[in-house]
């Protein structure tokens, strides 16, 4: 590894000051303060490829608009946010790969914005090894369990929110008595299920089998002739895009006429296009939903214009302003300590309700409190680094589109 | 607890996707003496090369399948150009290692070319009849029927043709069929392009059944693997027999072990059938 030397340090210097000179002269004065220290460098590790594709792009795209916005309103403490992307292609392999660049070669105090739990969980020792601020949308409870040191957090609802969020609307619907769970493996659909039927039993309704499903099997048809003996009313059926379509096929085939329940992130635009219209007909869908309300996700929304109304990159955009806020929040050391130390500070109450990153910084410098209101929802944390609350939505498939139906409250 | 009858069709279905590949697999082992692990990318390309004509090109699936055998067939071809023949008298374990390696760099030009995501024929879902308390499904009947067929062209061809006699006597002993006047280069042209096809058709299958993706083929290799093994290399009925096998025993063994030990099947049948008869059902040569 190159070290650099005390001469090119000076000599960096000399062509910042420069460049400060050259913004004078341009006359940009919110640019000046900005450029002429050191950015601060964060890194972006979303899906752009794989089975969360569909949504990190957007995702990115929400984390840069909201960096333009700091930049513009003159930076952290005067330091621009530098931004750097890695694509953890939904694999928790990939996504070591591109922890380990941003950590060690781009020297980022946080990582923003990782989607599938398999990927969190697997960089989530790498960062609270190095220090470094991880926040993502991933809903397993493992992601903020054991010892942390208070490095990492999410947006997302952990299983037992989502779990108890998916019952409550099952239990809402009467005509659904009895309730077969499928699951694709995955590290949270154990705890989702314990959640979602511990609830479901509690009142009164019948579970009639629970079947964990491995992935990148040609078919389904003995899993499906197995969940279809039991004569269920709904298949909660929890996986992800691409093994969805073949278990949802495979399920249609076989000549079931129930309901069907499954999460929006994997019943999207997508699945729609690969299992047909016809078999996409009628799934019930649910989400966390953006606060849809909120000034914030008005904002977004502008600056993020977008096909679909999935929740995630609304998380972005506020994981994004949060991780600046608790930075602005500092005392103008850049780090991942710095974010951990002041996120509950910025994000929960007592204080003003902000909604963007320009509100927050300009109360903070006035040594005022305040709580950030995000475009997905309150943002508030507890303990270990989890939401306390989060609207859900719930959509179903009609004439090959996912519809809104109702929004389910905490 | 639902009738075991069901899970032996649906393993029968299984086995039918199986067994194209699998015969492919066993039968230019045989041939060429190693295991080439490209023949489950044959699968993923064939797959992509029907997508490319039937929802690009709006080709009928028939169509888009016939045109899948061939380029699958003639992929396989230029790959044997390539890769293996400048190889050929290497040993068998370089072989399968370059094998390995060309069933990545294939995967990878389908990912660069069609990208990482799933995709779907352009054909209607329909949903199965039932007959006798058995779901059985129309692309099912359709998936064995031309199986079945294919498997007794390909029986047919190794019996009774001439390019037949020569390609089981190339794999018998190559240095005496080629002393012999065999053209061992042209037949293992033609079996190379046979397999090929076989393999690209199945892939069809496995994209009709399922859905396409650029890793579907490397999802059944253990499996492939596992019956051709079981089945005795070389052997096309023993091939079909264990694809079957296979087919039925991996989705029947749901009923005992959960659904996630699925590919361990496919193992601990390698590892029986290599204790117990490492010659396989159809095989003679210990």
């Amino acid at each position: 590894m190159r070290t650099i030397t005390r001469r090119e340090l000076l000599t960096r210097r000399a062509v910042l000051k420069g460049s400060a000179a050259a913004g004078l002269v341009v006359g940009v004065p919110g640019m000046l303060s900005a450029q002429a220290k050191a950015p601060i460098n964060i890194g972006t590790l979303c899906p752009l490829t794989g089975a969360g594709g569909s949504y990190g792009p957007d995702m990115q795209r929400a984390v840069v608009a909201v960096v333009e916005r700091i930049n513009k309103a003159g930076g952290i403490h005067g330091r621009p946010v530098q931004l750097f992307h890695e694509d953890d292609q939904t694999s928790a392999e990939a996504g070591v790969r591109a922890a380990r660049k941003l950590i060690d070669v781009n020297k980022v105090v946080a990582i923003v914005s990782t989607w599938a739990s398999a990927v969190t969980l697997a960089v989530r020792p790498l960062c609270v090894e190095a220090q470094v601020f991880l926040i993502g949308v991933s809903g397993a409870d493992a992601v903020t369990q054991g010892e942390h040191k208070g490095y990492v957090a999410r947006t997302q609802p952990n299983t037992k929110l989502q779990g108890s969020m998916y019952a409550k609307f099952v239990v809402s619907k009467k005509e659904w008595k009895r309730v077969a769970y499928l699951a694709l493996q995955t590290p949270y659909a154990r705890s989702f299920g314990d959640a979602f039927s511990g609830i479901l039993r509690a009142a009164g309704v019948t579970i009639t089998d629970d079947l964990i499903y491995e992935d990148k099997k040609p078919s389904y048809r003995s899993e499906v002739t197995r969940i279809l003996a039991t004569n269920p009313d709904l298949i909660m059926l929890e996986g992800y895009t691409p093994d969805s379509v073949v278990m949802a096929k495979d399920i249609y085939k076989a000549g079931y006429k129930g309901a069907i329940l499954a999460p929006s992130f994997a019943v999207n635009a997508k699945f729609i296009e690969g299992a047909s219209v016809e078999v996409s007909e009628g799934i019930w869908n649910m989400d966390r939903a953006p606060l849809f309300d909120s000034p914030a996700y008005k904002d977004f929304s502008a600056a993020v214009p977008r096909n679909d109304a999935s929740p995630y990159a609304p998380q972005a955009w506020d994981q994004m302003s949060i991780v600046a806020l608790a930075l602005a929040a500092g005392k103008g050391e850049a780090s991942g300590t710095v974010i951990k130390d002041n996120l509950r500070a910025v994000a929960n109450p007592p204080g003003t309700v902000v909604y963007t990153f320009a509100e927050g910084a300009k109360l903070l410098g006035e040594g005022k409190k305040i709580n950030y209101e995000g475009a997905s929802g309150a943002c508030d944390f507890d303990a270990i680094g989890d939401i306390l609350s989060a609207p859900f939505a719930v959509q179903q498939v009609r004439k090959g589109k996912s519809e809104l139906v109702t929004i389910i409250n905490p | 607890m639902p009738p075991i009858a069901q899970y032996v069709f649906n393993g029968i279905v299984t086995g039918g996707i199986l067994a194209l590949p699998t015969v492919a697999f066993s039968l230019l082992w045989r041939l060429l003496r190693f295991p080439n692990f490209a023949v489950s990318t044959y699968l993923t390309v064939g797959a992509y090369a029907a997508l490319a004509l039937n929802a690009g090109a709006r080709a009928p699936l028939e169509a888009a399948w016939l045109g899948a055998l061939l380029a699958t067939g003639g992929v396989a071809l230029a790959v044997d150009r390539i890769a293996f023949r400048p190889m050929r008298d290497r040993r068998p374990f370089s072989l399968a290692i370059a094998s390995i390696g060309v069933a990545f760099v294939l995967e990878n030009v389908v990912r660069f070319v069609w990208g990482n995501d799933f995709r779907a024929y352009d054909v209607p879902v329909t949903r199965a009849a039932s007959v006798a308390g058995l779901r059985i499904g129309h692309e099912q009947l359709l998936i064995l029927g031309v199986t079945v067929a294919l498997m007794a062209l390909a029986q047919a061809f190794l019996l009774h043709t001439r390019l037949g006699v020569a390609m089981r006597a190339t794999a018998d002993n190559p240095l005496l069929s080629a002393v012999k006047g065999v053209p061992t280069n042209h037949v293992i042209a033609v079996a190379t392009f046979g397999g090929g096809a076989l393999a690209g058709g199945a892939g069809v299958f496995l994209g009709l059944d399922a859905s396409i993706d650029p890793l579907m083929g490397g999802g059944i290799i253990i499996s492939v693997f596992a019956a051709a093994i079981l089945g005795g290399i070389g052997s096309a009925p023993g091939a079909f027999a264990g694809a079957l096998i296979v087919g039925i025993v991996e989705e029947t063994g749901t009923l005992i072990v959960p659904p996630t030990y699925k590919t361990a099947i496919g193992f601990v049948i390698i590892l029986a059938v290599l204790l117990v008869r490492p010659s396989g059902l159809a095989g003679s040569r210990s």
